[in-house]
């Protein structure tokens, strides 16, 4: 599978010091476990919900991943390619295009209640496909003003965008054009379509297993796509760029190219990771795309380990827990006992900002470090003279 | 060059295009707005007295940017980093004068003589908490991590920022809150050829001048100030020099919350309303001031602060206030495209 | 320019201003085929200012430059990289946190085709071009005498004559037609000096290379270039044979100032 095929083309020093059989097997044995998860648990119930909505956010943080972790562009509004993938999927599966074909709706290969309702309704793959499109051009329209930038001008310019993304979305019940709003504002598109996958009854809110085994099957194409890339001559010229851009330069990797195959396929995950949420939580509105959101994401993959990819996937997992289900619910009244004034919801920006912050200074090559990510960090952060020492230092042959 | 990594290499025709948009397509495109609205409104009111108001609300509130602007580039040009934790630096400079004005019992009838002791206390105390709360976050936040990768100091300083914003939202909750108009800011106190100054337009003149003199003084004759360039251009030479590198930096910390905490005074008293999340927008307002004018360069963060206070006004009048972040943001990304050193050019280690 | 006069890297009247700075000045150079040829000078001269606008990093503010017939003034760094132009750095620059052949990989960029699509699917066509491309790297290392053991050890962790030496095999990699040395000798002693002088004349006789160095061991230089050109202050003051090179005046005086060449003008005199 996955596992094995990344093993393959590459040296048996990454991430933990493993053996390359226990490694798989891990790989495996996780894997089963997360299919096989949904079996044991109620299938309408809260854990079941969390952990839908977590697998959406691995796939996001995979897809930043490629932006931050493998090419080294700092991406601070990712949270754009969340929005226009969710807003892709509110167009095109949805009533808010209600005068479309003059009120009759144009459908596509949906069945169910959908196939009747006046505006636009698309199978749900075809809005992937849409939404694959619609962020990979956004993607590289973002990348491009940022490529001959250094590190910080990267992050404030995407920044920057991912708000007026934001605000687009929040002004956009203003904004007219061809007959319809842009976008509806704070109010936001809903009811949005369920998932209608062929051969199966359309999804319900009340079922949620089919629901997470969608998430869970971007989840691998999502795993897939990153392990093959990080070995391939793609993954090299982004690591190359990320190192030394003079050097990699130098060597025939081409600037403007590569990067822009960064920002592209990184933005493609948060689309179909969007589109998918778009669906599931059944609304599109404009409050869902904060910058917050994008640091969230960031952090998932700090957390997790820039650029390692099963870190990342830890990392992603363990910060939706926090935000959805330890802080709101089982620490949520923590303050109360202590005797103070407010529920623990009232801190979450604050908690989160301070784990950034104690995640820098303590451990910034993250839970499941990338070997890369951890030299260059420790190196830079230790006594920089060790470290050149070390480089210069003529071992006796 | 200081700004970009590599070198372009393109046609030369398409290089000379470049060249000339980045001089002065920058300008041009600075210039779209308030001519448009001019030879809009020569059209239908036949004057421009309402351009003009635009441009003087602009002046007062680009003063306020101006303050946190030089913050940015201070910081900027002596350690590289951007200082994301300022706007809320900002944010609580008004927290911090609220409470304090309000404390010491300051209201809309007190006499005038009282009113500008109070104020000019209430200037000195917030001046000095917020310098100390950025000396504070250059310790924990930055110092640690001077040698790391960009990423991490970025990282822990948005961490920062939350910390602060989450502070301020248990200090005042979240909606925004409305403060005692102690000086009456609305209310005009001059009216020269049609344009209309207000008692909150002449607070911002009359603080931000003096401070921003003061600061340029101290920054060109004061030992300090030439430990500070020293320091920015090249801090290993400075070490050598005996200049106290980390104290210099320290001290510019210093500076940049002084002014973030009486740009925090004005806007509170200027606004009549804070909120806990005004230092989000404001600090990448700031920020693109501060970019706008010049990184590195005081005085290209005080031009950079009036023109964004001048589009601003002009885009919350004409445009509507909800899509003026989306305006000036864009133009902060034409700025980076065409001219990222700014009008008046970078003052950065690499620029030199 | 010609491909008939048949050098292969033509350079003429070339120029780099940085604001007041001139850093190359009106500097002409020509590189025959399968030859190794020196760039000498005293330090700051512009010998990498050169090496730079060479290799496309920088612009030339005048100028023109020529690569095996083809126009590269002011060319992308990654297209001139293509055409066939190899080059070292003077400060090692690896890709500190790869392994060497992935170093060496990377050098092999612009002989390879994958894309995206072809890296996400990898048919059988691009699986069969990583594995060339992996046993091509390895041949490389073992060729400039890297020992297999270290192959799959990061760049980082290398001592420093093995850095210099994947440094090269990365710049070999793309079989170029023309490498570019800066200072490759730096840091090595006398017999590692030696070896890499064989090594050059290995590269020019085995593989046809040309290559251009920029060298302060003046044995080497004496001891492999055809030609040797110096520069100071950005101006080529002498060209010519190794031998010619050394002895003349303004050399000596730019080297070691106006009282030795004075000295060494009686020394000579005298003889």
């Amino acid at each position: 599978m996955t596992a094995a095929t990344a093993a393959a083309g590459s040296s048996s020093r990454r991430g933990l010091d493993l053996p390359r059989g226990a490694r798989i097997g891990l790989a495996v044995a996780a894997i089963l476990a997360g299919a096989l998860l949904p079996l044991f648990v109620d299938g309408g119930g809260g854990f079941i919900d969390d952990a839908t909505v977590a697998l959406a956010y691995v796939v996001m943080a995979l897809g930043l991943n490629i932006i931050v972790g493998f090419a080294g562009l700092l991406d601070l509004g990712y949270v754009a390619f969340f929005a226009i993938g969710a807003y892709t999927m509110g167009y095109f599966g949805s009533l808010f295009h209600i005068t479309a074909n003059h009120g009759k709706g144009i459908h596509i290969l949906v069945s169910g209640p959908a196939a009747n309702l006046p505006g636009i309704h698309l199978n749900f793959l075809i809005i992937i496909v849409l939404a694959i499109v619609a962020t990979t051009i956004a993607g590289m329209v973002i990348g491009l003003p940022t490529l001959r930038l250094r590190g910080d001008y990267i992050a404030i310019v995407t920044l920057a965008f991912g708000e007026i993304v934001q605000r687009i979305a929040i002004n956009g019940d203003e904004i007219k054009a061809f007959g319809t709003q842009l976008t509806a504002g704070r109010q936001g598109i809903t009811p949005v379509d369920k998932i209608d996958l062929p051969f199966l009854a359309p999804f319900t809110s009340l079922e949620l297993r089919p629901w997470y085994w969608v998430a869970f099957a971007l989840v691998l194409i999502a795993l897939f796509v990153n392990f093959r890339l990080r070995d391939s001559r793609l993954g090299r010229a982004w690591i190359a760029l990320r190192e030394d851009e003079v050097a990699a330069v130098s060597m025939g990797v081409p600037l403007v190219k590569t990067k822009l195959l960064a920002y592209g396929t990184g933005a493609a995950f948060g689309g179909v990771s969007g589109a998918f949420l778009g669906s599931y939580l059944n609304t599109v509105n404009a409050d869902q795309f904060q910058f917050s959101f994008s640091i969230f994401v960031l952090a998932m993959i700090i957390l997790g380990g820039l650029g390692s990819i099963w870190g990342v996937v830890v990392g992603a997992v363990v910060l939706s827990f926090i935000n959805n289900r330890l802080i709101p619910d089982v620490l949520n009244d923590v303050p109360a006992k202590i005797g103070l004034n407010f529920d623990l919801t009232e801190l979450s920006f604050g908690i989160f900002g301070f784990l950034l912050v104690i995640m820098m200074v303590l451990r910034p090559e993250g839970l499941i470090p990338e070997r890369r990510r951890q030299i260059e960090l420790q190196s830079g952060i230790e006594d920089l003279a060790v470290a050149e020492e070390s480089v210069y230092e003529a071992k006796v042959p | 060059m200081a700004a970009t990594s590599l070198p372009a290499a393109q046609p030369r025709a398409l290089r000379a295009v470049r060249k000339f948009a980045s001089q002065y397509g920058l300008i041009a495109v600075l210039l779209i707005m308030p001519v448009a609205f001019g030879i809009h409104d020569l059209r239908s009111e036949g004057d421009l007295s309402r351009l003009g108001n635009n441009l003087v609300d602009g002046l007062s509130n680009g003063s306020i940017w101006a303050l946190v602007a030089i913050g940015y580039t201070l910081v900027y040009g002596i350690v590289e980093l951007i200082n994301f934790a300022h706007g809320e630096v900002f944010m609580l400079g008004s927290f911090v004068s609220a409470g304090f004005f309000g404390t010491i019992g300051l209201t809309a009838a007190t006499g005038v003589p009282g009113l500008v002791a109070g104020l000019v206390l209430t200037l000195l105390v917030s001046m000095i908490a917020l310098g100390v709360l950025n000396v504070m976050i250059e310790r924990v936040a930055y110092r640690p991590l001077r040698n790391a990768p960009k990423l991490a100091p970025l990282i822990t300083a948005v961490g920062f920022s939350f910390i602060l914003q989450n502070v301020g939202l248990l200090w005042r909750g979240g909606s925004q809150q409305g403060i005692e108009d102690l000086i009456d800011s609305q209310k005009e106190l001059v009216n020269f050829v049609g344009l209309s100054i207000t008692h909150g337009d002449m607070l911002a003149i009359a603080v931000t001048i003096p401070l921003v003199l003061a600061m340029t003084a101290f920054i060109s004759r004061s030992r300090l100030g030439k430990a500070m360039r020293a320091t920015a251009q090249d801090p290993d030479a400075a070490r050598l020099m005996g200049i106290n590198v980390d104290t210099t930096i320290s001290a510019t910390f210093l500076l940049g919350g002084m002014l973030a905490g009486a740009a925090g005074l004005i806007y509170a008293l200027y606004q009549t309303t804070i909120w806990y999340f005004q230092g989000f927008t404001a600090g990448l307002i700031a920020f693109t001031a501060a970019v706008m004018g010049g990184i590195g360069n005081i005085r290209g963060a005080v031009l950079g602060g009036l023109i964004i206070g001048g589009i601003q006004q002009i885009s919350d009048n004409r445009i509507g206030s909800e899509w003026t972040p989306a305006i000036v943001f864009a133009y902060l990304v034409l700025i980076m495209v065409f001219k990222p050193s700014g009008l008046l050019g970078e003052q950065t280690r690499e620029a030199g | 320019m010609s491909k008939a006069d048949g050098s292969l890297l033509e350079a003429r009247g070339v120029t780099k201003r940085f604001g007041g700075l001139t850093a190359v000045s009106d500097v002409s150079f020509s590189i025959p085929r399968k030859a190794i040829v020196s760039l000498i000078g005293p330090n700051g001269a512009g010998k990498t200012t050169f090496f730079n606008i060479l290799t496309g990093l920088y612009k030339p503010t005048d100028g023109r430059v020529s690569f095996d017939g083809a126009n590269i003034t002011a060319g992308r760094p990654d297209k001139i990289m293509a055409l066939g132009v190899a080059r070292t750095f003077q400060n090692i620059r690896l890709f500190g946190t790869m392994s060497a052949v992935e170093n060496v990989m990377v050098g092999q960029h612009s002989r390879m085709k994958a894309g995206l699509v072809g890296s996400i699917l990898r048919p059988p066509r691009v699986g069969k071009e990583e594995r060339e491309a992996r046993a091509k790297a390895a041949d490389m290392l073992s060729y400039v005498g890297l020992d297999p053991a270290l192959h799959d050890q990061l760049a980082t962790n290398l001592a420093y004559g093995d850095q210099r030496r994947v440094e090269i095999a990365r710049a070999l990699a793309s079989d170029p037609k023309l490498l570019l040395l800066d200072e490759p000798t730096a840091g090595m002693n006398p017999q590692e000096s030696a070896a890499l002088t064989r090594f050059m004349e290995r590269l020019r006789d085995e593989l046809g290379l040309s290559i251009l160095l920029i060298e302060h061991d003046m044995k080497v230089v004496m001891g492999v270039s055809e030609h040797v050109t110096v520069l100071d202050h950005g101006e080529k003051i002498s060209e010519g044979e190794a031998h010619t090179v050394r002895h003349d005046p303004l050399v000596v005086e730019a080297y070691l100032g106006k009282q030795e060449a004075e000295r060494q003008r009686q020394e000579s005199g005298e003889s």
